[in-house]
């Protein structure tokens, strides 16, 4: 070792600040699982592969909000709360386990690999359980909170309008109070899960002030006034509906939140599933499912092939690592800002290129020959536009990360 | 799991922040192609910092975050190759030099009389001392790099105990451990110029066709960044072979796009520009290029 003074003095004052501060970091960066977390992994896959039934890939291809797969998710979440793996990152309080967030994201993947049979209800769990946590009445956590633990609960969200995507905060149903009420008049579009949902976590305008005038309203959707459609799609049956609110009435105790608090909270609420669905996952799993098909008939031996697919999934593993780096920020407690963009935009250009791959490759796939890369295709196409444009990640990587000027409105 | 830098490895970028604080900016103007600094070179070698890897401590995964780091200075310093090999090659003073095969001439990064050239070929690894009279310098090239073309390969060269593969794998993590700074030295630049400079009465930054395309290369560094980090940690041929792919591809992506936003000014010598993007364009040839490094990968994980 030739290190000199410099180096070995600079080494020395990193571990004595680490002795300081009592903490025990691992002397090398960390790209393995730790038993524990491997552990739990391996539990999940075998539960998968004990719990799903035997055509479930043909079945999961009608995608998470079809009436069949919300039928089966109301039992297979009952299972997985039965088996305290509904909610193992909620507070112990709360039912949970109080795990910390990569038990959260291993969930998560081999939930999402496996075709999500939570169906919509990883909402409930990821989100909109632990906002009515944070900022719900007693009254609404003793109304909401125990379904979602015990996975019987479905909810849609209530955001996009026709005229308000993107720009979310332009949004225009109204709700009026009315003596001890909301009277509520609007439309969504969109709304994914609404069919069959339960509750709605509705956003309305309450005052003409932009962000500061939209109120949160927790809704039962068999309340008199709503009226839902489905809008057919390519993307699975029963996923997308427009909503309508036709003089719908709900006490105030409805609200979540203060008047007014609704981007606080759904700012809150994003911090706590920022880096969203960990797509990369389904999309190396498709991959790989993809070259196995294409080995077993004796295609993979062109090189251009071989090449396209290695980029594919050399994109996949950014998106993992970039994902990652976020989760371990969260795991040792740090706020979490808007550099999680970053990692959400570098999931959509794995999907994209993942999708374009077996697109061209193996189109059958798009038929009906293999239905799990189907399935993945419904789910990858739509990476870019569910839960916050890809267009507007990179408005955010551009004001808040690069630090550039903002743009002119 | 755990995607972030250590204490150890946070305190020796530091330590490397002070000691590049003085050459963070180099001549232009009537300055050369290739930023030099002699001064800078030998205060890294008395530093130690390119000897990291050869801490069992800190390993190679440390020897990324040092090379990643030197390569956002404006002036070329020999530090991939030497950092990566270090614990292989034993004392060496001049600059570490890496081809594979012995067909001449070549161009090789940084090659100079005295400097080791590493020659990785399907039987094996070795290396020799390169002689004045086996190279002829490159001073009209384009790239950022000293260049020189290889003439002859000596024979009777001393054995590398390590195995190709295994030298290609070190190669391709050093390579996007390198282009990772490159890439972010090249976005900070280019950021700072669009902030400042003003066309049809607004600052270039705020026109939303420039924002998205910055805003997609810095998601396309931090992907490089920690495929690199993993890749020099792992030392697995699919990590580094994913990790070179992603680098190569996100160089050829970003390099144009960061001339054309500084317009003129990033064709002149007036602006550093050039120095990490003419290092980048270099490295995108290297090791065979993307077809090689993602054949590279396909093999290593399908077979």
């Amino acid at each position: 070792m030739r290190a000199t003074f410099k180096l070995a003095a600079a080494i020395s004052s990193a571990r004595c600040y680490r002795a300081g501060k009592g903490r025990v970091s691992p002397l090398r960066m960390d790209f393995d699982w730790t038993p524990d977390e491997q552990a739990f992994r391996e539990r999940l896959r075998h539960f998968l592969d004990t719990t799903l039934p035997g055509d479930w890939e043909r079945f999961s291809q009608h995608g998470p909000a079809s009436p069949d797969l919300t039928r089966f998710a109301q039992t297979f979440c009952g299972t997985l709360a039965k088996e305290d793996l509904l909610i193992p990152h909620w507070p112990v309080e709360i039912g949970g386990q109080g795990q910390d967030p990569w038990h959260q994201t291993i969930l998560a993947e081999e939930m999402w690999i496996a075709g999500e049979p939570r169906g919509g209800q990883y909402m409930n769990v990821n989100w909109i359980g632990p906002t009515l946590i944070r900022y719900g009445t007693p009254e609404q956590q003793a109304r909401y909170l125990p379904p979602i633990a015990a996975g019987k609960a479905l909810w849609c969200q209530g955001f996009s309008e026709p005229g308000s995507g993107s720009d979310l905060a332009s949004l225009r149903t109204r709700a009026e109070a009315d003596g001890g009420d909301y009277v509520v008049n609007g439309q969504k579009i969109w709304t994914s899960y609404a069919g069959l949902a339960d509750t709605c976590f509705l956003l309305c305008r309450t005052s003409e002030d932009r962000k500061r005038g939209i109120t949160i309203l927790l809704v039962p959707m068999d309340t008199p006034g709503i009226t839902v459609r489905q809008i057919p799609s390519i993307i699975g049956e029963g996923d997308i509906h427009e909503v309508f609110f036709d003089d719908m009435r709900v006490p105030a105790s409805a609200r979540l939140g203060e008047e007014g608090q609704a981007w606080e909270i759904i700012a809150y609420s994003l911090r706590n599933e920022r880096l969203g669905i960990p797509r990369y996952a389904l999309a190396r799993s498709a991959l790989d499912r993809a070259v196995s098909i294409l080995q077993e008939r004796g295609d993979f031996v062109r090189e251009a092939v071989r090449i396209e697919a290695a980029g594919a999934a050399a994109l996949c593993e950014a998106a993992r690592l970039a994902s990652y780096a976020i989760v371990t920020r969260r795991a040792e407690g740090e706020t979490i800002g808007q550099e999680s963009s970053s990692a959400r935009y570098a999931t959509v250009m794995c999907e994209r290129r993942v999708c374009e791959f077996i697109v061209e490759h193996l189109p059958e796939a798009l038929a009906d020959a293999h239905p799990y890369l189907k399935m993945h295709h419904q789910r990858g196409i739509v990476a870019g536009i569910a839960a916050g444009a890809a267009e507007i990640q990179l408005n955010i990587i551009a004001s808040d990360v690069l630090g550039l000027p903002r743009e002119a409105r | 799991m755990q995607v972030a830098l250590n204490e150890d490895q946070r305190a020796i970028r530091d330590a490397l922040d002070a000691l590049a604080r003085p050459f963070e900016e180099a001549p232009v103007h009537e300055a050369p192609l290739v930023a030099a600094s002699p001064d800078f070179a030998r205060a890294l070698a008395e530093s130690g910092f390119l000897d990291v890897a050869c801490d069992p401590d800190l390993g190679t995964a440390t020897a990324g975050v040092v090379v990643e780091r030197l390569a956002r200075l404006p002036f070329a310093v020999e530090a991939a190759t030497r950092a990566f090999f270090a614990p292989l090659l034993g004392d060496v003073s001049g600059p570490v030099c890496l081809v594979e095969g012995t067909r001449t001439p070549r161009l090789v990064r940084f090659l100079e009389p005295g400097a080791c050239v590493i020659v990785v070929e399907a039987q094996g690894v070795s290396y020799f001392t390169a002689g004045e009279h086996q190279l002829r310098r490159e001073s009209e090239s384009l790239f950022a790099y000293p260049m020189a073309s290889l003439l002859d390969v000596s024979e009777g060269r001393a054995v590398l105990a390590i195995t190709p593969g295994e030298a290609r794998t070190r190669a391709r993590a050093a390579l996007a451990a390198e282009v990772a700074g490159l890439m972010a030295a090249a976005l900070a630049s280019v950021c700072a110029h669009l902030s400042e400079r003003t066309q049809f009465g607004r600052k270039l930054a705020t026109f939303q066709a420039l924002r998205h395309r910055l805003a997609e290369a810095q998601v396309r560094t931090n992907g490089v960044y920690w495929m690199a980090m993993k890749a020099a940690a792992t030392l697995d041929p699919a990590d580094a072979a994913l990790a070179a792919w992603h680098a190569q591809e996100s160089a050829t992506a970003t390099v144009y796009d960061f001339h054309q936003f500084l317009g003129a000014m990033g064709m002149t010598l007036e602006h550093p520009l050039h120095f990490w993007t003419y290092r980048l364009k270099a490295l995108i040839g290297e090791l065979g290029g993307r077809g090689a490094s993602a054949a590279a990968a396909a093999d290593a994980m399908w077979g």
